[in-house]
């Protein structure tokens, strides 16, 4: 016994009096700690700012022979990306793109894009979601693309104002539009017969409201009139609507201004729409195979969901524009993904990304990627093309999300886009309005502490 | 003269001064420090490399105000523990990962016995059974907890389905607080009760049969037997599980990512969802970072009084 209580001090013993051979182990260990840290980020005091990149003569650039290019083939268009790679070389047969399968997600290939960050494993262009763009541009990970788009001369004023607008910061853009959508308003006009509605969307959310009752009668027992589903990159979507249709917003440039009247009568507005009196928003697991199977009559939705429905749902679909609230206001947040450029990789490199990426975004190809896909077309030009005329004969539907996109679209709310973990911050604001039993006076402020807290430890000190 | 030629095969063969025993001793140690380092040596690497470089630099970024992906941070020394702990989401997030290791540990060395009780026995198609039970732990955790998710659907799932047919409504598994965190500790158990039924059946089958026959002569119940003889005897295999299976549950990411992404509420969000999320959501790394090395103290606190407490009431056999 006292041998073993003697075994078990001895450690205790050797370190209260380490041998010289020792404390060179410990100092070797140390210097080891500190050649490790030595591999992360460099140390800066509260302006992390880089030193302005010189300026790169494009004209004396010979681009890359081979880039990559990360997506996550936004409304599966795996296929289709890869006949944009097949076209693109028979123009450029000299620039091999490799099509990478890098997320199932906006957040994933985010995800993924930050940890490489550093390493060669970056892409030469990559998926810029409306939420993750400006988090690449404070890390100094993606370039300004107007002057390398000015050198092969893209038209971007032929851009929707809208969707090259989300992409800017400081007079600069970051990224050109590509999988770009809006939430709509999808019904089963079937359902808005058999009830006894005209056959068109609710002007206002109040004239929902009032239609629900009708609605209701013809949903099953588990459904409700309006499907409207909750979670991370949507439901501070659908919110602006919300709160810009009461006059208010998120925030006024970096400022959150979920205090104000027209914020808490927004948030009351959603306590009521699913737990109220008249309510009449819920939501399942799937709430895009809730409403093709009926369970709910109509769904708040991405544009990009159109063909989708189209294609699986038994009854007639019809479209409209989001509901008004009661101030005549733009309310329609744009969404969906860009591309990107990233700044590690050589001037080459970009500007083979550059190309391609302008070959992408042209009319035409914009027209094809709408077409497929009921995303919207990026480019003015393309909207009024032959390609997009032929898809408004055959699908109305598609008109609609195009109107919408030019007469309600409004540039999206700094603290949902920009600020990193700001979509998420609403996101929980909204669950807890939702099903958590919150009033917007209890959740609001808290909300507002952590978006301030988000935006004074990760953006203001990269500004 | 005569000592002198007898001596001279001795210095030979043995070193005369203390230096020369010196020399010869240290070579030898040399020469078993240069075969240690061989055969080591890319082992102690891999390690060094893979599991104390990122350790020690987890615990450096803690100490800073760095943003994912950014080139750029701030030291700040413990301000990140600082508001860890006085963040008012710590307490639930520490509580619902209690509840999840308790109730996952505990339930998986429970119901895992009682599996290789059951697989221990002379059935037929004992084999087959023993490899479907084992199968779900090999299995992703994402595919499972996918596949999970149709099951416990309210509107749809397979459960919604055999609970409407006894007339009872399915619980609003995603949605609904307490279900939401019952919905991914019955499907952690489903994938992990097989290995802990595998590590039993080992140990079950290691118990000499004399033992057993001993205590039936000397009038023991089956009960009696199996809580004075089996129990004990396994107490160096539960003791192996209680901590790998701790482990384990801890540092348990793939289900609550598949099934819940933590909410609702946060009410599936435990230290190591929270790392992902601050991470790789919010970006916050310093943060994330100081979360992780309070993940690691807590799991080095664990194991180390379970090895100081817990080992003195094993018996080895």
């Amino acid at each position: 016994m006292s041998s073993a209580r003697n075994r078990l001090t001895l450690p205790d013993r050797r370190l209260a009096r380490p041998t010289r051979r020792q404390l060179l182990q410990l100092s070797g260990l140390g210097a080891a700690g500190g050649m490790l840290a030595a591999c992360g980020p460099s140390l800066g005091g509260d302006d992390g700012a880089e030193e302005p990149a010189e300026e790169i003569d494009w004209a004396s650039i010979e681009p890359a022979s081979e880039i990559t290019w990360w997506s996550n083939h936004p409304g599966e268009t795996k296929d289709l990306e890869t006949s944009y790679i097949e076209a693109f070389n028979e123009e450029y047969p000299e620039i091999t793109i490799n099509l990478v399968t890098a997320g199932a997600g906006y957040d994933e290939i985010a995800q993924r894009f930050q940890a490489a960050s550093g390493t060669d494993e970056i892409p030469d262009l990559v998926i810029a979601s409306d939420v993750w763009w400006f988090r690449y541009f404070i890390n100094g990970q993606i370039i300004a693309i107007d002057d390398v788009f000015a050198h092969l001369e893209v038209d971007t004023s032929d851009f929707v104002e809208t969707l090259f607008s989300d992409y800017e910061y400081e007079g600069k853009h970051y990224a050109a539009p590509y999988a770009r959508s809006t939430p709509l308003f999808y019904y089963n006009r079937d359902i808005w017969s058999a009830a006894g509605l005209p056959d068109r969307g609710p002007e206002t959310w109040e004239e929902l409201q009032e239609w629900a009752p009708a609605l209701r009668e013809h949903v099953p027992a588990d459904g409700q009139p309006l499907a409207l589903s909750i979670g991370p990159s949507w439901s501070g979507w659908w919110f602006s609507n919300i709160i810009w249709g009461q006059g208010g917003a998120m925030s006024e440039e970096w400022t959150v201004t979920l205090d104000s009247e027209e914020a808490i009568a927004a948030g009351e507005f959603v306590v009521d729409m699913y737990n109220g009196e008249n309510a009449f928003a819920g939501f399942g697991s799937d709430t895009n195979a809730d409403f093709q199977t009926e369970i709910f009559a109509c769904l708040v939705g991405s544009t990009g969901s159109l063909t989708g429905h189209l294609e699986a749902a038994d009854f007639e679909v019809g479209t409209a524009f989001l509901p008004n609230g009661p101030a005549d206001v733009p309310n329609v947040p744009t969404g969906g993904t860009g591309l990107a450029i990233p700044s590690s990789r050589t001037p080459e490199q970009q500007l083979a990304a550059a190309m391609f990426l302008k070959f992408l975004t042209e009319t035409e190809n914009t027209a094809i990627f709408s077409q497929e896909t009921g995303y919207m077309p990026v480019r003015t030009s393309a909207i009024e093309s032959d390609t997009m005329a032929e898809v408004y004969e055959e699908t109305p539907q598609f008109r609609t999300s195009v109107d919408q996109l030019q007469e309600k679209t409004r540039v999206q709310d700094w603290v949902r886009v920009f600020t990193p973990g700001g979509d998420q911050i609403i996101t929980d604001g909204i669950e807890e309005l939702v099903l958590g039993g919150g009033t917007p006076e209890d959740v609001f402020p808290n909300v507002t502490t952590q978006l301030d807290r988000a935006f004074e430890d990760n953006v203001e000190p990269y500004l | 003269m005569t000592a002198q030629v007898s001596a001279a095969p001795q210095a030979t063969s043995r070193p005369g001064t203390p230096n020369d025993r010196r020399r010869v001793i240290n070579r030898r140690r040399m020469r078993n420090l240069g075969i240690f380092a061989l055969l080591a040596g890319p082992n102690v690497l891999l390690l060094l490399v893979f599991v104390y470089r990122p350790l020690l630099l987890s615990f450096y970024y803690s100490l800073l105000q760095w943003n994912m992906g950014s080139p750029v941070a701030r030291f700040v020394g413990l301000q990140n523990y600082v508001r860890w702990f006085t963040d008012p989401d710590t307490p639930q997030i520490m509580a619902t990962t209690a509840i999840f290791a308790v109730a996952t540990v505990g339930g998986a060395l429970v119901l895992g016995l009682a599996m290789a009780l059951l697989l221990n026995r002379k059935l037929w198609g004992r084999g087959v059974a023993r490899t479907v039970a084992f199968a779900p732990y090999v299995l992703s955790g994402i595919a499972v907890g996918m596949l999970w998710l149709y099951i416990f659907d309210p509107r749809y799932g397979l459960l919604s389905t055999l609970l409407g047919a006894i007339g009872v409504d399915s619980p609003q598994w995603y949605t609904a607080s307490p279900w939401a965190l019952i919905m991914i500790i019955i499907v952690y158990l489903w994938k992990h009760i097989g290995y802990v039924a595998l590590i039993y059946l080992a140990g079950l089958q290691g118990i000499p049969q004399d033992l057993r026959d001993a205590a039936s002569l000397d009038g023991a119940t089956k009960l009696r037997t199996f809580g004075s003889v089996v129990l004990p005897l396994l107490g160096p295999v539960t003791f192996f599980l209680l901590i790998t299976t701790i482990l384990s549950s801890l540092q348990s990411f793939d289900l609550i990512k598949a099934m819940t992404d933590g909410g609702p509420l946060g009410s599936t969000t435990t230290l190591m969802y929270q790392i992902y999320v601050e991470g790789f959501q919010t970006g916050r790394a310093g943060y994330a970072s100081a979360s992780a090395t309070i993940l690691f103290i807590i799991l080095l606190v664990i194991t180390a009084v379970q090895l100081k407490y817990m080992e003195k009431k094993v018996h080895y056999a």
